[in-house]
Order: C-alpha cells, then structure tokens, then sequence
C-alpha cells in the first residue's frame, strides 16, 4: 500500500476504521480499568489491573498518533469528539458488577485473546505504520493475558469464584462477541490489506480458544451462533449501550469544567519556546 | 538390616513459592546500526550530537543517547530531523521527553529549526545501550 498522503479514499476509510475501532477499545476499556485501582482484592492485583490500564492508554495513543496523521488533532479524536463517533465494542464501556473482581478478569480475558488474535492478522498489515507499531504494542500484551488467566485459574479453584466467573462469562459474553462485529467499511479493510484476515475468522479462532480454555475451569460457554448472542447495541455501528454517556461525560467532565478548548501541553509549543537550554 | 538411606529431595524448594518471572528482563537482539549515536558525523550533525549526549532519561541519570533511544538524524539546510523512540508505550514523560530532544537540536550551533519523530520499529530492548549507557545504569543500582 502506498504512503499516506497517497492512499485512495476507499484505502484512507479503511485505515481509518481500523485505526478508530482498535484506538476507541484501548482508550475506553482502560478508562473502565482504572476504577479498580486501590480496590483490587490485593495490592498487587491493584498494581497489576493499573499498570494494564497504563499500557492500554500508550496503545490508544499510538493508534490515535496514525489518527492524526490525517488531520485530527487530540480535541477532535477524544475530547470533542460526538460520543455518537465512538466505535469501541459494548464490552469494554459496561461498568462492572459491584465490587466483583471475576467482571474484570473474564473482561480481561475475553478483551485480551481477542486483542492478541488482532494484532497477530495487522502484523501483516499493507499500511506499513501500523504493521510497524504492532510488534512493540504485542511486547507489551503478553502478561495482561496471564495476568487474566493465572486469576481465571484461581477462581475457579472454590465453587463461589468459579460461579462468579460463570455469571461474568452469561453477561459479558454476547457483548464480547461485538468485538468482532464489521465496520462499514470491513470489505475494504480486508480487500486492501489493511487486516488481510477477515474479522469473522478471528471470531472463530477466538470462540475455540475461550470455550476451551473456560469449558477447561468447569465454565460453561454459550455455544449458539453470534446472530442469536449479540445484544442491539453493537458499539462497531455506532450504537452504544446507556452507560456509555455517562462514562463519556465523566472523562471529558475536567476539560469542559475548565473551559478548555485545546488539549493541554506540558510544554510551551515550539513557536512559544525559549530555544536556549 | 538398616533400611536405606531416603533419596534426598532433589529440590527442597519444589512445591514452595515462584520467582516472579516479570523481574528477568529478556535482552533481545541488537538490530542493525542501532542505536544512533553519532559515531563518525562531522559538522553541524557532530554539534547536534553533541547537544543530544547532554540530555537525560528523566528517571535516570542516562544520556538519551546511551539508552539507545535516537534512531536517527539529519540536518538539512538549518532543519534537524530527529528520530527515536521510547522504551514504552504508555512512558508519561513522552510530550517532555520529545520536547527535551527538540530543543537540544534545536540549539546546536548551525541548525536554526528541528522535528522529532517518533517510531516504534525497530522496538527497542536493554541491547541497544551503549557501553557507556550500561556502566552509567550499572553506577545508579540497574543490573544490565
């Protein structure tokens, strides 16, 4: 695929789609994370589930660094933008169970084998900017799925754990399966390279990994088709559950409480700076 | 007869707590020609160089240029181009860090304007400190 300020529109579409729906996953289900932080069942679960949202965050900006490349600033793509234009699936905005730590493991679980089945198909991505941040982004995704598995494994060992996994798995299974819903703009994505594997076979892949390794603990796994699962509200086409404006509204509450109408810097823009260190 | 001797165990600690595998920092591969760190440049890309060197990692006392952080440079008619990466993705000092590189380029005698450019290939790993980088981490209590 050609350089950036080269692509086609069709081609532009796609990278865009694919950046958006893998930037919006990371920026919101690491948003959801942080609510654990100081109330994780240990203070090492504490650290761990934080420093898990700290790596999303970094993932969301390198994917909304490629955003920028074609014209959008920070304002645009995150603080201003119409929570309508969010394309994140459903499973990452659901706020958690109260107090139940099996909802962010089984979250995490799902989330992350679905993240690590995408990255895997975008390693081999045509638009060489995002084939070249994948490795790094991968590097940094491997414990986030033995962190989920290690805690799915301890659970499972009484029957209380094991029946709050199997409660988290009922309901946030079928909004799971929004991760792998198509943008418009999938048959572009696919037929420029942009993903070479068509969404709907990572969905399969994805099934056989977490039914087996789930129906492994004593948890059962819906088996139906996705068209019987999926819920209405899809995230991928735009529409989003109700909570999602409330979550929207609560990290864009700072920047509009400070009437700000421009991302804040740490440093003076460059036309502004002193050039003398 | 004397029953014989029990079979020591051959690992006392079997069944007892793990090493936590997240502190052993896997090295990883040097890649081709990196890092960056102005080996041979001449000229104004020498004094850029040098401005480069003097500035740190702000967690360590380490040159951004001895962490292995600069990929690349070019000086063209007054414009440097800096090229680097971070050793993580979610680093909060990333905007600080840019910023730090820019200025330094910035004002090295010769180069009037500078760009940094940030890439995440190849990914950096502890292999791309230099000599110098390691026996200043090694000074300030990092085991590499």
């Amino acid at each position: 695929m050609v350089a950036t300020e080269e692509l086609s529109d069709r081609e532009r579409a796609a990278v865009e789609a694919e950046l958006r729906t893998l930037a919006d996953d990371e920026f919101v289900v690491a948003e959801r994370y942080t609510e654990w932080q100081v109330r994780g069942p240990t203070l090492e679960a504490d650290i761990a589930i934080a420093n898990i949202a700290q790596d999303e965050l970094g993932h969301a900006r390198l994917w909304y660094d490629l955003l920028e490349a074609f014209g959008y600033d920070q304002v645009d793509l995150i603080w201003e933008r119409d929570p309508d234009d969010f394309r994140h699936a459903t499973l990452v905005e659901l706020p958690f169970e109260d107090g139940d730590w099996a909802d962010c493991v089984v979250r995490g679980y799902l989330y992350d084998t679905h993240e690590h089945l995408r990255l895997q198909a975008l390693e081999d991505s045509a638009y060489v900017p995002i084939a070249d941040r994948v490795g790094k982004v991968r590097g940094e995704e491997h414990y986030h799925r033995e962190h989920a598995q290690n805690w799915l494994e301890r659970l499972a060992e009484s029957r209380e754990g094991r029946e709050r996994v199997q409660g988290a798995v009922d309901r946030l299974f079928p909004h799971a399966l929004t991760l792998f819903e198509r943008t418009d703009h999938e048959e572009a994505i696919v037929d420029t390279g942009v993903r070479p594997e068509p969404i709907a076979d990572l969905r399969a892949e994805w099934r056989d990994i977490v039914s087996g390794f789930l129906a492994g603990l004593g948890v059962e796994v819906p088996v139906e088709s996705a068209e019987e699962l999926l819920p209405e509200a899809r995230g991928r086409n735009g529409i989003h559950t109700e909570v999602w404006r409330s979550l929207y509204d609560e990290f864009t509450f700072t920047y509009r409480q400070l009437g700000r109408s421009e991302a804040p810097s740490l440093m003076p823009a460059p036309e502004e700076a002193d050039v003398d260190v | 007869m004397s029953e014989p001797p029990e079979q020591p165990d051959p690992d006392p600690f079997e069944g007892g707590p793990e090493y936590c595998a997240y502190t052993d920092y896997e090295a990883g591969d040097a890649a081709d020609g990196l890092p960056a760190t102005g080996e041979g440049a001449t000229g104004v890309e020498a004094a850029v160089w040098r401005r480069l060197h003097e500035v740190e990692d702000p967690e360590m006392p380490i040159s951004v240029v001895d962490l292995g952080l600069i990929y690349g440079l070019t000086v063209e008619g007054g414009h440097a181009t800096v090229t680097m990466t971070l050793t993580y993705t979610g680093c909060p000092a990333r905007d600080y860090l840019q910023e730090d590189v820019r200025r330094a380029a910035a004002a090295a005698e010769g180069v009037e304007t500078a760009t940094v450019e940030l890439v995440w290939s190849p990914e950096w790993n502890v292999e791309m400190v230099t000599d110098d980088g390691k026996a200043d981490l090694r000074e300030f209590g990092v085991s590499v």
